[in-house]
C-alpha cells in the first residue's frame, strides 16, 4: 500500500494535492503547520500546534516526527517559503532531492519547467519522491477521506529562527490572473515617469499593467505582485501587449497562454519578435502614443 | 568574517535553440552567472565589506563553466577567491547530489563560513531547493527570500519578503540565506576589477577530485521543448502603427 504525504498552507492546496495524492497513493496524511487542516481530504490529519509568533521553519522537527510514524513513499508539498524549507529538510533527511513545480505526473515520472518552460523536463525519483506543485496540477481531482485530525504538540528545535516581528506587504494593482489584457512594462522604459504612457494604453485598451521581474525588483518601479514570469504571476489575458520586453524565457513563461501577442520593441532582433502575433519595430515612447491615438 | 556566496553557471537561456528533434541546442549559448546569483555575489560582497571579511564562490556547475573567463567573470564582482566544481555530471544534477557537492566545497576551503548567501532559484530549475538541502547538509539554518541582512556577533537580523508580509528574523550563525533579487543591485566590473580579478585564486576541479558524488537521486528521463502554441510573427516597421493598432483593437473587442 502506498502512502503519501500532503504538506500544504492554503485550503485550496491542501484539498488539491491531497486529492492528487491519492491518485497515486492509496493512503493519505495531510499535515499542517500553520492553521488549521482542511477534512474529509485525507485519510488522517496532522494539526501541528505551532505557538503563537512561532516561525513555521521551527516546525521542521514537528513534521519530521509524522514524517517518520506515516513513512511514505511520496510527498506532496506547496511550494511556499516554509514548506520549501521544511520539506527540503526532510528530503535532505530521507536522502532525497526535490523534485520542484512539477507540470504532470504519469506513474513515477515527473515532469517540470527547464529554463523557465523552455524545455520539459521528465524524471524518476528514487527512494522517497518529494514532488511540489501549488495544487493547480490536481484542480481537478476529487479529494475524498475522513474528518479524523490528530493534534500534534510542538517540539521545540535545536536551532531556533526567531520570528522578531511581520509587517503587511500592501498590495498594489490589479490581480493580472483575472485581467483581459494586460501591458507588460520591460527595460524598454528608460525613466519611471514614462510608465504613464503604459498605464494610458492600458487605460484605453480596458486593461491592466504587469512588468517583467527587473523592473519590479532592481528597479523598483512597480509592486513585486505584478511582475510576469518563473516565480511570478501566471496570467492568461485575451490580450498581452509586451511594452520593452525582450522576450526572456523566464518572462514569456508567464504569458504563454496568452490569446494574442502584441509587442513593441526598439530591437528589431528582440527575441520578443519570434514569440508574438504582432510586433511593432520602434521606441515606446513614440510607438505607445501613436497606437493610442489610433485606437 | 567570512561569506560564502553558492552560485551556478548556466549557458545563456536567449542562445540556447531547440533542434528540429526538440532537444536544445546550447551550441550558441556561452556561459554566464545564473541571472539571480548576481544579486547573491553583491549581496556576498557588501556584507563582507560591511563587517570587515572576506567573501568567496563556491559552484558545482558544468565543465565548460571551468575557464578563465567565468573565473574573471565571478571573481570581478567583489570576490576573493573561486572553489569550483567544473562537470558535466552536475548540470542536470538533483537538489540534494548539487547540495551534497557544495557542503564539500565548503567543508574542505571554507569551513570556517559564517553565511552562505545563494540566489533563491537558478535559471535552469528555479526550485529554490538547493539552498535549503545545502544548510540541511551542513546542518545549519536556513532563510529564504531574504531582502535585507545585518550581522550582528553570532546573529544576523533578515527581513524576509514574502507574498503577504515582511517578516523580521532572527538567524543564528553559521546559516545559509537564499536572497531574492531586490536584495542588491549587481555591479558592473571595471576593467580594473576584471585585471585583478585574473589575479585572484581559484580552485576548479571536476568532481571526482574534489570528492563529490554524482550518481544522484533522480534520474532524468528526457529534456524536450514543448512544441510552442503558434504565434503569428507578423512584424511592422514603426510608420505601421495603424496596421499593429487595427489588429490590437480586433483581439480586445
Amino acid at each position: 500500500m502506498a502512502k503519501a504525504l500532503v504538506l500544504a498552507e492554503s485550503v485550496d492546496a491542501q484539498r488539491a494535492l491531497a486529492a492528487g495524492a491519492r491518485t497515486v497513493a492509496d493512503e493519505v496524511a495531510l499535515v499542517v503547520v500553520a492553521g488549521a487542516p482542511e477534512t474529509g481530504v485525507a485519510d488522517k490529519a496532522y494539526d501541528i500546534q505551532l505557538p503563537a509568533g512561532e516561525a513555521a521553519e521551527n516546525a521542521y522537527e514537528t513534521v519530521k516526527s509524522v514524517f517518520d510514524q506515516v513513512a511514505p513513499e511520496v510527498v506532496f508539498f506547496e511550494p511556499t517559503a516554509s514548506l520549501k524549507v521544511i520539506a527540503g529538510k526532510l528530503a535532505a533527511a530521507a536522502g532525497s532531492a526535490i523534485v520542484a513545480n512539477i507540470t504532470a505526473l504519469e506513474g513515477n515520472v515527473a515532469t517540470n519547467a527547464y529554463f523557465g518552460g523552455l524545455a520539459e523536463k521528465k524524471q524518476v525519483a528514487s527512494g522517497v519522491a518529494f514532488y511540489s506543485n501549488t495544487g493547480a496540477l490536481f484542480a481537478e481531482a476529487a479529494a475524498s477521506g475522513t474528518d479524523e485530525v490528530e493534534a500534534v504538540a510542538f517540539v521545540e528545535p535545536a536551532q531556533k529562527i526567531v520570528l522578531k516581528g511581520s509587517n503587511p506587504v500592501v498590495l498594489e494593482g490589479a490581480d493580472l490572473t483575472k485581467s483581459d489584457v494586460i501591458v507588460g512594462v520591460g527595460r524598454g522604459f528608460a525613466e519611471q515617469d514614462q510608465l504613464k504612457l503604459a498605464e494610458d494604453l492600458a487605460a484605453k485598451v480596458g486593461g491592466d499593467c504587469g512588468c517583467s521581474r527587473p523592473v519590479a525588483e532592481n528597479l523598483g518601479w512597480m509592486p513585486r505582485n505584478l511582475y510576469i514570469g518563473v516565480s511570478g504571476v501566471e496570467a492568461a489575458p485575451k490580450a498581452y501587449i509586451a511594452a520593452g520586453i525582450s522576450g526572456q524565457m523566464q518572462h514569456m513563461v508567464g504569458v504563454k497562454n496568452a490569446g494574442t501577442i502584441f509587442a513593441i520593441n526598439k530591437d528589431a532582433n528582440a527575441p520578443i519578435f519570434k514569440q508574438c502575433d504582432y510586433g511593432i519595430v520602434g521606441d515606446v515612447t513614440a510607438i505607445i502614443p501613436e497606437i493610442i491615438a489610433a485606437l | 568574517m567570512k561569506i560564502v556566496a553558492a552560485i551556478k553557471v548556466v549557458p545563456n537561456d536567449e542562445a540556447i535553440s531547440v533542434a528540429g528533434d526538440r532537444t536544445l541546442d546550447y551550441s550558441k549559448a556561452a556561459q554566464q552567472i545564473s541571472i539571480y546569483d548576481l544579486n547573491a555575489i553583491e549581496a556576498a560582497a557588501q556584507l563582507a565589506a560591511a563587517n570587515g571579511g572576506s567573501a568567496v564562490a563556491i559552484s558545482a556547475s558544468g565543465s565548460k563553466a571551468g575557464d578563465a573567463k567565468m573565473k574573471k567573470g565571478i571573481l570581478s564582482r567583489g570576490l576573493d577567491e573561486l572553489f569550483m566544481i567544473a562537470d558535466d555530471a552536475m548540470v542536470t544534477a538533483d537538489s540534494l547530489t548539487t547540495a551534497k557537492a557544495l557542503a564539500k566545497l565548503v567543508q574542505d576551503n571554507a569551513a570556517d563560513y559564517d553565511v552562505i548567501i545563494a540566489g533563491d532559484g537558478s535559471a535552469d530549475v528555479y526550485a529554490g531547493a538547493v539552498s535549503v538541502q545545502l544548510a540541511a547538509v551542513l546542518g545549519v539554518p536556513v532563510v529564504n527570500n531574504v531582502t535585507k541582512i545585518e550581522v550582528n556577533g553570532s546573529v544576523a537580523t533578515v527581513e524576509r519578503t514574502l507574498d503577504t508580509e515582511v517578516q523580521t528574523l532572527e538567524v543564528p550563525l553559521p546559516a545559509v540565506l537564499a536572497v531574492s533579487p531586490e536584495i542588491a543591485e549587481p555591479r558592473i566590473a571595471g576593467m580594473k576589477d576584471i585585471l585583478a580579478a585574473g589575479k585572484k585564486p581559484a580552485t576548479i576541479t571536476d568532481a571526482a577530485a574534489a570528492g563529490a558524488e554524482t550518481a544522484g537521486v533522480v534520474a532524468v528521463e528526457e529534456i524536450k521543448a514543448p512544441v510552442p502554441a503558434p504565434r503569428k510573427c507578423e512584424i511592422y516597421g514603426a510608420d505601421d502603427v495603424a496596421k499593429f493598432a487595427e489588429a490590437l483593437a480586433a483581439a480586445i473587442r
